[in-house]
């Protein structure tokens, strides 16, 4: 029997506009947090580069995805975690980002992926 | 002779290797789409190698909100400037 409340984890790795892994990710976030899903955000690789601050979409005629993200709270998405090796391979500072995350080191992400029931990645 | 190189995906593709590998000093070469977020810090610790005149695409950055200041390393340039580096170049080699 599958429990009630399944924990789904959802692995961000791609940039926000090259390509619409990021906005369909996004869409399964939202349409699973209608079913109660217990629903943790992972950004990791270049999935980081979803939340610099200052995107501005409209210059290439698309949707600013760093305003959606900030939508996650509303749907009662609150995990939201940052692989820390990301950021440092990257010199992102957690001051650059739109929205505030728990930073998660390479034993915390393994915990947290072997304690979800479902994980997407894209 | 010389080529526009245009790179679109990011650092972690490893493209910009491949591109050094054939490049020649007098070719220019383009970050534009997820290839701007070269322009950030890997592309100074890769010190762009060689004798390239490089360039990035001015609404790519401003979408992804990639802050760059004009440097003598890297030139901003728009969608005019990218029709003219087409012009100028013989070939167009897309990196991707």
């Amino acid at each position: 029997m599958a429990k009630e409340t399944q924990t789904f984890t959802i692995l961000a790795r791609t940039p926000p506009y090259g390509s619409n892994r990021s906005s369909l990710l996004l869409d399964i976030a939202l349409t699973s947090s209608i079913f109660e899903h217990n629903t943790n955000y992972v950004f990791m690789g270049d999935g980081v580069f979803q939340l610099l601050k200052g995107q501005d979409a409209d210059q290439i005629k698309s949707k600013t995805l760093g305003k959606a993200l900030k939508a996650l709270s509303l749907y009662g998405i609150d995990n939201i975690f940052i692989q820390e090796s990301s950021l440092e391979e990257r010199s992102i500072a957690q001051e650059d980002l739109i929205l505030e995350a728990k930073i998660l080191n390479q034993n915390e992400l393994k915990a947290l992926i072997k304690g979800s029931d479902s994980v997407i990645s894209l | 002779m010389s080529i526009l190189h245009t790179i679109n995906k990011t650092p972690s593709s490893k493209l910009l290797e491949s591109c050094l590998e054939v490049a020649s000093d007098e070719d220019s070469l383009l970050f534009l789409e997820d290839g701007i977020y070269y322009a950030r810090t890997e592309f100074k610790s890769i010190g762009c190698a060689s004798k390239l005149t490089c360039y990035a695409l001015k609404e790519d950055l401003l979408a992804r909100g990639v802050k760059l200041e004009a440097s003598a390393e890297i030139e901003i340039v728009d969608y005019n400037g990218f029709v003219k580096l087409c012009e100028k170049s013989d070939k167009v080699i897309n990196w991707f």
